[in-house]
Parts: structure tokens; C-alpha cells; sequence
């Protein structure tokens, strides 16, 4: 800290130099860089203290001092103030996102204690629930200085295995605050109503329920009513009954009762059978604090917060948006937003997009009337239905046929892949649908050589429905089909749920591998097992700049903010996984590259196919930007580029973005991949 | 009296496409949020479709069954993607159901509500609080039902299904889609309605709006 050292006072310094001539940057230089006091300031700089005072103000009002706080402290906060308000909560603690460093689980336990230790007073009796994360904050908990506190457990017990039972809940948080441990002694569900009522009959159980009663503070966690949630893998209820609240809108449990969406009680066959306290109960209780979080449960949250439950809730930043956005607070977005000058909200809205096309309604069947005609050399349609495609070329006795298809909107998608040596027919459906299984099953048997046909197409649910629909159909007339389901899009779920992933722009290369092993005259198995490995070691990522639009709406599908792109865009005009600020092309390029190869497992002497895409509107001219970088990237692996393509080969629409897609070769791939094909938009000689 | 029951059904299709012509936009901009922002051009063709297939009927001859299974098909060709086999299946169970019914009653409704939603819950093996138009149909089926064991009137079971329709159609903003496209959004698709609920609470309200009006004619 240098001190500046002058004598006068009353009469204005010169200003050093590299202050320029503004003695505001002086004087907050010297107030927040180095740190004086404004007494100090106002010697040093020969004026008033007052003066000092107006200058660091005005500085602030004027931007030359901006005093930041961590966003994501700072979004925690807004969410929690925001729940508080929204919800008339007494408080409520939002914990920041740590980026997945710790389990949530552990953060909340924290959080919770945190609170709970704030909480507690002498003479106080605390009513626990059980859980994962009640235990969480038990284990956490730490008060040794009260007097006479009772810990109480609010359900009967569980012989269940797991951890975090009732009575282990009690007797840890019993023992981190010192208190007296109240155990209910009946167990938490009983075989009957009439079980029940000779229990709450026994003085014991009687005595222990009074005490319940009498709590002033509630510990609880919420459990959702979804697949996975502890209601379910806890064993502590039946599937069966758990079924039957479900089917009357029940959306969360709460101290083992059923709440639906606006924190109504639902009655079921185990509230007669449930010993602990009611919801009635809940309502003499001063301090009712929630642990919880996930966003799983935003909608079993929100019915205990409609229905009163809550008074303190401690929560973490996802689920804590989730619940505002879920009641539809249209502020929060705004409130979270970056703060941003007065001109940067304006941006040029042109009401719509310009597109060539006639009457809307016929867009479909004009490009496909284009298509048939520029492409005769390749492909015809099957008898007069230009919703089916067949390959002039490609079936062939004893070979197995490949039908291919999906939405219109990605050309050359599908249509350009029909030829010899790849797909021997196509059914194309409307913009961004997939086809009825009608046209599909005509494709087949078109297709069929006697030898099975396989269907090979991308992993949405419309695709899936009809194709199997379409398959029944094929199987009625004695075609044998199998099917492959392209999943190569690796943003758009984790690797551990690769079977929920969408199929993009590595159908390209699926699709020539499976042509070329049906022209090889592989027989069926062979054929869908070489394409299921294709699929396997493909990986794609897309990132859109600018949405598409569909042609009877000619407006945007939905927004991406002028300095914004989205990573993980599927080809559908849908929004992608996240949202991400704009970044150069290498930078785009090495997040894609890094996701791929955290995936493929490809060492040094490996050999690669790699695609980039462009998503509609993107021109060559950054593809080869994108690729130039790709090349790059693995090169420095010492992964080998057996052969690449660049252009438009599976796009959305005139969407604005790109794809790239690395095939991880082996032998029989890089083989197949150099098998002759020859269809309109891709030629192998 | 199947005859009448068929022209009934037939107009209700009609009732059915003008209510969602008139929701067109609204829908198309719901699904823009979280989906691909062609629900309303989906739902739009598909029962455009059915109006033109049913027109070409032979309403002297045609039996109730007949409506829905033209229906089914109409829609199935027209539309594709998810919500063509989803409604197909649903008419084609209702084109089975209403076989058994000869008059135009409350059992009648029940039986169309509770066959459109077993038929799409068949289809797309989904369950409730998957945010999907299944929020909607289950819960309207269940109402129906329910009014109808209770005795109530047409106009009645009309009312709640349409009312448990809607809240569940609305209960979807809160759901965290685990089926379809939206799926993939994750926390995103939070907050907003799911568009293929909100399609199913606009068909709920004109079938109930149409049994009613006919009853009273």
C-alpha cells in the first residue's frame, strides 16, 4: 500500500499523470487500489472530505467503479430473495451452483445444518422426518451449548436397511445438538386401520404422539413421486399404493403424506395405515424447514410451498429457478440477466423471414416434384407416392434392402443418400415429422430382395412409433426387418444414457456403411450388427447460431441473443442442451473437439472420418474455418484423417450453425466407408 | 339411432378442427419454447385431414366405429411424426368402444374419453407427469368417469372432464418432460406448458362442448 504523502490542505494537487486529468479515477484509484481512507484521500489530494465523498459516489453513478459480486453468488441470492417474496416465506437459502464439484446432496446437508444451527433454541422441540438429505443435515448439524432440547421423531419407524431411517435420523440429529432423543415406537405404516388405532391407543405411543405435538420446529425433505425417487427405491411403500396416489394427481410426499400440485392432501389406502404426523399436524408448527433439491422434484416443491408447508426453505440454484419459472415468474429471467447498456436490448426484429414458396401448405409436395425431376438418375417414386422413394439402382435379388427416412427439412438428408451402394429407398415425412408408417412400408417392400430389409433411422419418438408401426406392417407381407437406431448426437444426453440420444448428422455416415454392407450382399444379421458398431463409434456435436424457420410460420422457432450460441443443437429447430456466450471459431471448435474425445476412445495411429455440417445458412467458407481447426486438433493426437467431407449433408432448415461429426474407424469401417456408391449427393467411385 | 350417433361424431370432428384452427398460432408458439414450433401446424393438418376423409363418408350407411376408424387413418397419413400414431391409436380404441353404445349418453362420452386416453397411453407406453398430453386425457377420462358413476348429467361430466382437462394441461408447466423432444431440454422445458397437453385440453373442451349442445338440441 504506497501512502501519499503531502502537506497542504485546501488547495487542489496536481493530478499525477497517468490519472489523466479526471480526479475521480484519482480518487478511486486511491480508495479502492490503495486503499486510504477518505481522509487520507482528501489530504493527498488537497480537498474536502466531502468532496472525496461526492467524487467516489459520482464514480460509482458513472461507471467508472464497478463493484461486481460473483454471479453466481449474486443469482443465488436474487432466486432466494425472489422465492421469499413469491412464496411469503420467512427465509430462505439458496445455494449457489458449485459447477458439480460436490454432490448436491453433501451442499444442501451444509446448508441446512446451517440454518438448523440458527434456528435452535433452548426448551425447543425439533420434529425430524427421514431421508437422504435430512441425514445429510443431521450428520452436519453442531449446537452443543442449549439446554433442554427434544429431538422428535415425526413418523414411526422402518426395519428397512438403508441409512437414513427415522430413527437414525433422530438419533443423529439428537446427538449433534445435544438434545434429548424422542423415538416414535410403532412402526411408520401398520398392516391395517385397526393396527393403528390399538397402537395410538397405548399409552407409550400416545405420549410420544403428544410430544409430537407439541414441536415447535420441523426438519423435512420432499420426495417426488417420479421414477428413482426415494419413495420408490426406499421400499418404505408399495409400488401398488404408490400407483393409486399417482392416479389421483399426487406429485409429493411430505413426512410420508401425499400432496398433489397446489399442496392438497390426497387420500389413499395407506393413510389409515400411517403412524407420524398428519398434515394437520404440520400446521402448529412455527419453524417448518424444507432440505431439498433436484429438479426432479420442482413440481413436489411447489405444492408444498402452495400448500403452506414451508417456512424456511433451503434449496439449491437450479431447482430454486425451476420452481419460479415451473409458477410461471416471468421476472426472474430479466432479474438474472446480465446488466447491459440501454441500446444493447435493441435488436433489428424483421417480422419474417423471407423464404421462396408459394402457398405454404404446399411446400412438401413442390420439392418433392423438384426432387423426383432433378434427381431422376437416381431415384423414382414408388408407384406415383413421392412420399416414398425408391433407388433406380440399388434393390436387388438376395440382397437386403436399406429404408432410410425421417422429417423433411434436412436435405440432402435421406432423399440425397438414395442410390446404388447406399439406401435403397426413403419415406419422407412433413417439416421436422416423421412419416406414417404407410409410405415407410412401402419403401420396404420396394427394398426387399428377398433377404430382410433394414430400417435405419434417427432416435426421435415419432420416428420410433412409426417405423415400428410400418415394421408390423412389412412383417404381415414376410419381410424380415431389423433396425438400427442412430444416437450420435453426444451433447444431447450423458454418456451414460446413450440409448436416449438424438440421431443428427452422423446418419451420413451410418447410412454409407450400412449401403455399403447391404451391397456387399452381407447377409442381415451381418448388415445390422456393422451398422449398429457405426453408430456406436460416431460422435456428433452441433451448435447453432441463429434458429430456423419453418415455412408456414416465416418467423424464428425461438431466439438466440445477439452475443449468444447454443451448444448441442439437434436438427429440428429445437432449442439445444445450453445456452453459451459467443465464442471465435477455434474456441467453438476445441469445446466440440473436447467433448468428442473425452467420448472416443481413439490413441495415437487411429484413423478418423470426419464431417463438418452446415445446419442450413452457415456458408463453406466457415465450414472450412471449423474443419481447418478439426484437422488441427487431431493432428495433435496423431489421429489420422482418412477422409473428410464438408458442406451441407444433414441440415435444419436455413438455420444458422454447424455440425461436426468424427467416425472412429477400424479396419472393416474404413473398408466399408471406400465402398463404391453413387446417389445425388454423395459419389464414391 | 347409430346413425345419428355417426353424423353426431362426425360434426364433433368438425367442432374439433375449427377449435384447434382457431388455437393454431397459439400452440405453434408454445411448442417453439420447448419443441420443434410445429404442433400447430401438426394438429391443424391432421384434423383437416379427418374433416376431408369424413366428408367423403357415406353417411347413410356408416356406423359411429366407422367415423373414428376413418378418422384414424385420415390422421395417421396426414400427420406422421408422434401425434399421428398417438391420435390413430386413440380413434382406432374409440372406433372399438362406441360399438357398444347406441345412444348418444354419458356412458357414450365416458367411453370416447376413456378410449382416446387408454389409446394413447398404449401408444406411447407414457404415464402421468411425463408432461405430455397424457396430463391432460388421463385425468379428463378420470373425471368423466367418475361424474358418470356419480349420475351425473352429460352436461356435468361434460364440465369436469373439461375442468380436470385443463388443470392437468396446466399442471404440465410444472414437469419436467421425460418423453419426445422435449425430453432432451432437461430443467429447460420448466415453466412452460406442454404443447401437446395443451392441443388435448382444446380437443377435451370441444368434445364436452359438442355432447352438451347436441344433448340440449
Amino acid at each position: 500500500m504506497a501512502k501519499a504523502v503531502n502537506g497542504k490542505g485546501g488547495t487542489t494537487q496536481s493530478i499525477p499523470l497517468r490519472y489523466g486529468d479526471d480526479p475521480y479515477v484519482w480518487a478511486c484509484w486511491l480508495y479502492y487500489e490503495d486503499q486510504l481512507t477518505q481522509g487520507e484521500i482528501a489530504e493527498t489530494m488537497g480537498i474536502s472530505r466531502a468532496t472525496v465523498n461526492a467524487y467516489l459516489a459520482e464514480a460509482r453513478e458513472r461507471g467508472i467503479v464497478n463493484i461486481t459480486i460473483d454471479p453466481e453468488r449474486l443469482s443465488a441470492l436474487t432466486i432466494a430473495q425472489e422465492l421469499k417474496r413469491h412464496f411469503g416465506l420467512d427465509d430462505c437459502l439458496v445455494i449457489p451452483s458449485d459447477g458439480g464439484a460436490h454432490p448436491l446432496i453433501e451442499r444442501l446437508g451444509t446448508a441446512g445444518a446451517r440454518v438448523l444451527n440458527q434456528t435452535v433454541r433452548s426448551a425447543d422441540t425439533i420434529a425430524v422426518a427421514w431421508g437422504r438429505t435430512v441425514m445429510a443435515v443431521a450428520e452436519r448439524a453442531r449446537r452443543g451449548d442449549l439446554q433442554d432440547v427434544s429431538v422428535i421423531q415425526a413418523t414411526g419407524g422402518t426395519t428397512a436397511t438403508f441409512e437414513y431411517t427415522p430413527e437414525a435420523c433422530a438419533a443423529c440429529l439428537s446427538a449433534a445438538l445435544n438434545a434429548r432423543c424422542v423415538n416414535l415406537t410403532a412402526p411408520a405404516l401398520v398392516s391395517s386401520a385397526e393396527v393403528r388405532d390399538l397402537l395410538l391407543q397405548e399409552p407409550v405411543v400416545a405420549g410420544q404422539l403428544a410430544a409430537l405435538a407439541r414441536a415447535n420446529r420441523l426438519l423435512f425433505g420432499i420426495s417426488s413421486l417420479r421414477p428413482n425417487s426415494t419413495i420408490h427405491t426406499s421400499g418404505f411403500f408399495d409400488s401398488v399404493a404408490t400407483q393409486l396416489y399417482l392416479e389421483k394427481n399426487a406429485v409429493g410426499v411430505i413426512a410420508g403424506r401425499f400432496i398433489d400440485d397446489h399442496g392438497r392432501p390426497v387420500s389413499g389406502p395407506l393413510d389409515e395405515r400411517t403412524i407420524g404426523i398428519t398434515l394437520d399436524g404440520f400446521e402448529g408448527i412455527e419453524t417448518k424447514i424444507a432440505v431439498v433439491g433436484g429438479i426432479d422434484k420442482v413440481a413436489a416443491i411447489l405444492g408444498a410451498l402452495r400448500g403452506g408447508y414451508i417456512d424456511v426453505l433451503v434449496t439449491d440454484a437450479a431447482t430454486g429457478r425451476g420452481i419460479l419459472k415451473a409458477d410461471g415468474v416471468a421476472e426472474l429471467d430479466r432479474k438474472l440477466a446480465p446488466q447491459r447498456g440501454p441500446e444493447a436490448g435493441v435488436v433489428n426484429v424483421r417480422s419474417a423471414v423471407k423464404k421462396f414458396v408459394n402457398k405454404p401448405v404446399d411446400v412438401i409436395e413442390e420439392m418433392l416434384d423438384g426432387i423426383v425431376h432433378a434427381h431422376e438418375r437416381y431415384l423414382r417414386p414408388i408407384d406415383g407416392h413421392r412420399r416414398a422413394l425408391v433407388a433406380q439402382r440399388g434393390p436387388r435379388e438376395g440382397k437386403v434392402g436399406l429404408v432410410i427416412g425421417g422429417g423433411s427439412g434436412h436435405e440432402p438428408c435421406f432423399l440425397g443418400y438414395v442410390g446404388k451402394g447406399m439406401a435403397d429407398a426413403a419415406a419422407i415425412g412433413n417439416i421436422f415429422s416423421a412419416p406414417p408408417p404407410d409410405p415407410i412400408s412401402q419403401c420396404a417392400k420396394a427394398a426387399s430382395g428377398g433377404k430382410g430389409v433394414l430400417f435405419v433411422y434417427g432416435n426421435y419418438t415419432g420416428d420410433i412409433m412409426n417405423f415400428q408401426m410400418a415394421a408390423d406392417l412389412a412383417k404381415a407381407e414376410g419381410i424380415e426387418v431389423r433396425t438400427v437406431i442412430t444416437t450420435d448426437d453426444i451433447a444431447s444426453s450423458p454418456v451414460e444414457d446413450r440409448e436416449g440420444r438424438r440421431g443428427v448428422a452422423g446418419n451420413f455416415f451410418t447410412f454409407k456403411i450400412a449401403g455399403a454392407a447391404c451391397d456387399r450382399m452381407w447377409p442381415l444379421e451381418a448388415c445390422e450388427a456393422v451398422t449398429s458398431k457405426t453408430n456406436r463409434r460416431t460422435y456428433t456435436v452441433g451448435v447453432a447460431l441463429e434458429p430456423c424457420s419453418l415455412p408456414q410460420t416465416r418467423t424464428h422457432n425461438f431466439e438466440i441473443g445477439p452475443d449468444e450460441m447454443e451448444i448441442g443443437i439437434g436438427i429440428h429447430g429445437e432449442p439445444g442442451v445450453a445456452r453459451d456466450r459467443l465464442r471465435p471459431a477455434d474456441e467453438v471448435v476445441d469445446a466440440v473437439m473436447d467433448r468428442i474425445f473425452s467420448e472416443m476412445q481413439a490413441g495415437s495411429g487411429d484413423r478418423v472420418a470426419v464431417l463438418v455440417n452446415s445446419l442450413g445458412a452457415t456458408p463453406l467458407m466457415e465450414l472450412y474455418i471449423l474443419y481447418r481447426r478439426v484437422r488441427q486438433r487431431l493432428e495433435a493426437k496423431c489421429i489420422a484423417v482418412h477422409a473428410s467431407w464438408t458442406g451441407h449433408y444433414c441440415t435444419s432448415l436455413d438455420m444458422a450453425g454447424a455440425s461436426i461429426t468424427v467416425l472412429h474407424l477400424d479396419d472393416q469401417l474404413a473398408e466399408l466407408l471406400d465402398h463404391p456408391c453413387d446417389t445425388a449427393f454423395l459419389s464414391i467411385k | 339411432m347409430s346413425r345419428n350417433q355417426a353424423r353426431e361424431l362426425v360434426s364433433m370432428f368438425y367442432a374439433i378442427s375449427e377449435a384447434i384452427e382457431a388455437e393454431r398460432g397459439s400452440l405453434t408458439r408454445l411448442d417453439g419454447v420447448i419443441g420443434d414450433a410445429d404442433h400447430g401446424i401438426t394438429m391443424s393438418t391432421g384434423f383437416l385431414a379427418v374433416n376431408s376423409a369424413l366428408s367423403k363418408l357415406d353417411m347413410e350407411n356408416c356406423t359411429p366405429s366407422d367415423v373414428f376408424f376413418t378418422a384414424a387413418n385420415a390422421f395417421l397419413n396426414a400427420v406422421g411424426a408422434s401425434t399421428g400414431p398417438l391420435y390413430a391409436t386413440a380413434f382406432l380404441c374409440a372406433a372399438t368402444a362406441v360399438r357398444q353404445h347406441d345412444c348418444v349418453d354419458g356412458r357414450f362420452l365416458c367411453s370416447i374419453f376413456a378410449a382416446i386416453a387408454e389409446g394413447i397411453r398404449e401408444r406411447g407406453k407414457g404415464a402421468r407427469g411425463d408432461k405430455t398430453m397424457l396430463d391432460a386425457w388421463l385425468p379428463a377420462a378420470e373425471a368423466a368417469h367418475a361424474a358418470y358413476e356419480r349420475g351425473a348429467s352429460v352436461d356435468q361430466i361434460a364440465r369436469e372432464a373439461a375442468e380436470a382437462g385443463a388443470a392437468g394441461a396446466a399442471a404440465t408447466r410444472a414437469m419436467i418432460a421425460s418423453k419426445g423432444r422435449a425430453a432432451r431440454l432437461g430443467e429447460r422445458s420448466l415453466g412452460h406448458i406442454d404443447p401437446g397437453a395443451a392441443s388435448a385440453r382444446i380437443i377435451i373442451e370441444t368434445i364436452g362442448v359438442h355432447f352438451k349442445k347436441s344433448i340440449q338440441q
